[in-house]
């Protein structure tokens, strides 16, 4: 033990707010040796984050209190150092790479000016002084390190004018320009593609590897840390519930809460896999999507004219039947959420015909009837939901305006909220009283209120945690089958698709690329880009790492080249 | 996938995370935490008491109308007279007492006026974009560009100098603040799903400006409102003092400011007292307003 890098010992923080204290970390000890991979692993409020600013030294003291216990750093003891001493540590012995890469950058500043700024700081911290050209020489092979080329362009670019998994290399660069010895990185690439991740997630691996460093790795997700750790602590509610190897912790998890969270996680091969089948009686089509085309136009200049087009959507052919729960897969900027809109009417096509219910979508789209054909759920119920306004006012707006009265929608917002499993006397709570998985149910109901026979689903899981995921998939489950319903689910999460819908369809840069049903596509993928993708998905066990199609290096670069430029 | 079948949901372990105390009540906390939004609340509840009881209060009513008394000119402050008496012996302190009504009427007409005006431009040009936003914006520019007190030299110079004319000249220049402040806002809170969400639920138009984005402006119009008061009584002494607001006898702690100033330095109480009590009523309103920033700024 005598070599462990980082030790944390019984920390235990709280933190006091509005008159009372609430206990955040209760006894976290943590220890990171040299050269090794450690992970942390939680739900989203389990204490990670603090773990990690307690760490860094940036927990903002008051409201959080550190009530005991140590943190150690190469047998130093980080929280009883000086400030000055601390900032020393800071950048060149530990360094950290941030969730958001996009976040994490000033949007004023060139990227070159940035990194100098590290550069020129520590230096100053440390007492050596470099001028303009060595440290843009260092600052050069850092970018070599985390492999990227065309060095000038990236160092005279805005952070917003990179891509996400650049932003994502740039900031890891960013975190090696000291050569620190541990890299404590939170939840890198949760917020890319999951071809991007995988990309990232290989860069990391490769760069313990050859620079020496040590990782703590912090995430949420049990797929990503198979491949990125050697030891791994699982946090529930502040405490370390279990820590054990790798091996161990997959083969046999002891502790009730690792087997749940690695119950939740949706197989993407294996006997456990749920297919899906359309279990209507009658099925016949409902959505029929011929040729559809739709461009936004790009406009520039003084006058605002119209310089090009963006082409979104790129003939697309759909056919939906009643009682399907049909999945569109893909990356953001794929296509799959233009298509959603144009289906409810809110953007207009540029061409193509789409039939929904037997009538045409221009004939029936401003009738009121069509919002009872077809509803959504949105991805974030924190931006869906207003407020300012309590559940029953959200779930009174569709019954409103369409002609109900005001006892029938009391009754029937009391209807709904049984219908999703919330007490009644949530009806007049404000959203931000509620979790995550209350709002999503209580978006859920709001679609539901004028009981559509279609129901667009655009990433309704993925701003949730993953236990929290499963209930809000049982739901849906359960509602299909008693209302049947027509699913549209929209998401990039493919292991949950696999095991949700019974098509789904894979779109990559406004075309579809392959569709059809879900156990085919995923036990027999035919174009590159869906190999590559479901290549590049987490899983949590060497057997469905084995079945994953085989793609190599080259392939890959080849079909995602286009989307990785400026 | 390995969900058990028919997991139900804990609710009551759901509620447990939650904090205990409710969104007033942390509001309320916040607010009362917080010295200089408790001073703010005070000055500006004593202010408003001390409009409405004016008669009550002053120890010389007939102060505030065309009283003279030359026995008492130029007295300085005494148990007699608080703040002095001015230069026809008239007690400054009634007067001042008196002024706060004026001040007030004045910020109540203005703001009574222009904040609903400027709101429903800046949700209107927000809301619709394209041409509506395109009209209403230009025209807002237009309007601040125009110094405001050239505009009220103007109105008045048309009307006549007193009172309600400089209540217009002001309120005809103060929309375009809330105009503004509301555009951006909508503007923001366009990109929010719920809009589109209510689009989707068929929801028209009336219902998505006022009952679904105006709610969300509400914070931002408190703290505007009570930052401009102490603007508004700030712009109409100054009227007052270039002599095209409240004309005398009329008691108004902008023309006593002007009046006074012509006997400086020797009797000193006849400007420094009104000006005084603008500060008071100003820090008040101010401070109060920093308060409900600092109240409804944080999302819970």
């Amino acid at each position: 033990m005598e070599d462990n890098i980082l030790d944390v010992r019984n920390l235990n923080i709280s933190f006091s707010n509005y008159g009372g204290t609430s206990k955040v970390l209760r006894d976290v000890s943590i220890n990171v040796s040299r050269g090794e991979r450690v992970s942390l692993n939680g739900q989203s409020g389990s204490g990670k984050t603090v773990t990690m600013r307690a760490i860094i030294g940036t927990l903002p003291r008051p409201p959080a209190i550190i009530e005991n216990g140590e943190i150690l750093y190469e047998n130093q003891n980080l929280l009883a150092l000086n400030r000055i001493e601390r900032n020393k540590i800071k950048g060149s012995g530990i360094s950290i790479i941030l969730q958001d890469p996009l976040l994490s950058f000033n949007p004023v500043l060139t990227i070159l000016r940035q990194m100098e700024d590290i550069v020129k700081y520590s230096d100053i911290k440390i007492g050596i002084s470099r001028g303009h050209e060595e440290r843009k020489k260092l600052i050069s092979e850092t970018l070599s390190k985390v492999q990227l080329s065309d060095h000038e362009r990236i160092l005279n670019s805005y952070p917003i004018m990179l891509s996400g998994g650049m932003r994502q290399r740039v900031l890891i660069g960013m975190a090696l320009l000291n050569k620190p010895k541990l890299l404590i990185a939170d939840e890198p690439g949760t917020a890319l593609d999951v071809t991007t991740q995988k990309e990232i997630l290989d860069l990391l691996n490769s760069l313990v590897k050859d620079e020496g460093l040590s990782l703590l790795f912090i995430t949420h997700n049990l797929g990503v840390v198979r491949e990125m750790a050697d030891r791994i602590y699982v946090m529930q509610n502040g405490k370390i519930v279990e820590t054990n190897s790798r091996e161990n912790i997959f083969k046999k998890p002891k502790h009730q809460y690792t087997i749940k969270l690695m119950d939740s996680v949706p197989p993407l091969f294996g006997d456990k896999v749920i297919d899906v089948k359309n279990t209507n009686s009658e099925v016949d089509e409902i959505i029929s999507v011929a040729n559809l085309n739709k461009s936004f136009p790009i406009r520039t200049g003084f006058f605002n004219r119209i310089t090009s087009q963006n082409h979104a959507v790129k003939s697309v052919n759909l056919t939906i039947n009643s009682g399907d729960i049909y999945g569109i897969a893909g990356e953001s900027g794929s296509g799959k959420t233009t298509i959603a809109k144009i289906l409810l009417g809110l953007y207009a096509t540029t061409s193509g015909t789409i039939t929904i219910d037997k009538l045409n979508l221009d004939e029936q789209v401003e009738l009121k009837s069509y919002r009872k054909l077809i509803q959504i759920v949105y991805q974030n119920p924190g931006s869906s939901l207003n407020r300012k306004r309590t559940v029953s006012q959200i779930l009174s707006v569709p019954l409103k305006f369409s002609g109900y009265s005001n006892k029938m929608i009391k009754d029937r917002v009391n209807e709904l909220l049984q219908m999703v499993d919330l007490p009644v006397s949530y009806s007049s709570m404000y959203p931000h009283e509620l979790s995550g998985g209350q709002k999503q149910r209580v978006a859920i109901a709001r679609a539901l209120s004028l009981e559509p026979k279609i129901i667009v689903l655009d990433e309704p899981t993925s701003a949730l945690d993953v236990l929290i995921q499963g209930t809000v998939i049982n739901l849906l489950h359960k509602l299909k089958k008693q209302l049947g319903l027509t699913y549209i689910f929209i998401s990039h999460d493919l292991s949950l698709m696999r095991n949700f819908c019974n098509k789904i369809a894979i779109m990559f840069k406004g075309e579809i690329c392959e569709a059809g049903n879900t156990k085919d596509i995923f036990s027999n993928p035919k174009h590159l880009y869906t190999k590559a993708l479901i290549s590049s998905i987490p899983v949590i066990s060497d057997k469905e790492e084995s079945l994953k199609p085989k793609v190599t290096y080259e392939e890959r670069s080849a079909v995602l080249q286009n989307t990785r430029t400026i | 996938m390995s969900y058990p079948k028919g997991q139900n949901f804990d609710h009551k372990k759901e509620i447990g995370q939650q904090r205990s105390l409710s969104s007033g009540q942390m509001a309320w906390y916040r607010f009362t935490s917080n010295p200089s939004s408790i001073i703010g609340a005070l000055i500006v509840i004593s202010v408003i008491l001390v409009a409405i009881f004016a008669p009550l209060i002053a120890p010389s009513p007939q102060s505030a109308g065309s009283f003279v008394d030359f026995v008492n000119r130029h007295s300085p402050p005494s148990r007699d007279f608080l703040f002095g008496t001015d230069n026809v012996g008239r007690d400054i302190f009634s007067r001042v007492i008196y002024g706060y009504r004026v001040s007030l009427g004045l910020v109540v007409g203005v703001l009574g006026v222009a904040v609903p005006f400027g709101v429903f431009l800046g949700l209107l040009a927000g809301y619709f974009g394209n041409w509506t936003e395109f009209v209403i914006m230009r025209f807002t520019d237009i309007m601040l560009a125009i110094p405001p007190l050239a505009m009220a030299l103007a109105i008045t110079a048309v009307l006549s100098p007193n009172l309600i004319n400089a209540m217009i000249a002001i309120t005809l220049l103060w929309w375009t603040w809330h105009t503004r402040l509301i555009y951006r806002i909508v503007k923001a809170q366009m990109n929010e799903d719920y809009v589109e969400a209510a689009k989707v639920a068929g929801a028209g138009h009336f219902h998505i400006m006022f009952k679904e984005l105006l709610p969300n402006c509400i914070s931002a119009i408190s703290v505007k409102i009570s930052l401009d008061a102490g603007f508004v009584i700030l712009f109409g002494a100054s009227l007052s003092f270039l002599g095209l607001g409240v004309q005398p006898p009329t008691p108004d702690l902008g023309t006593m400011v002007s009046t006074g100033s012509e006997y400086l330095p020797e009797y000193w109480w006849e400007a420094l007292m009104p000006g005084l009590a603008i500060l008071y009523a100003i820090l008040g309103f101010n401070l109060l307003g920093d308060g409900l920033r600092d109240m409804m700024d944080v999302e819970v």
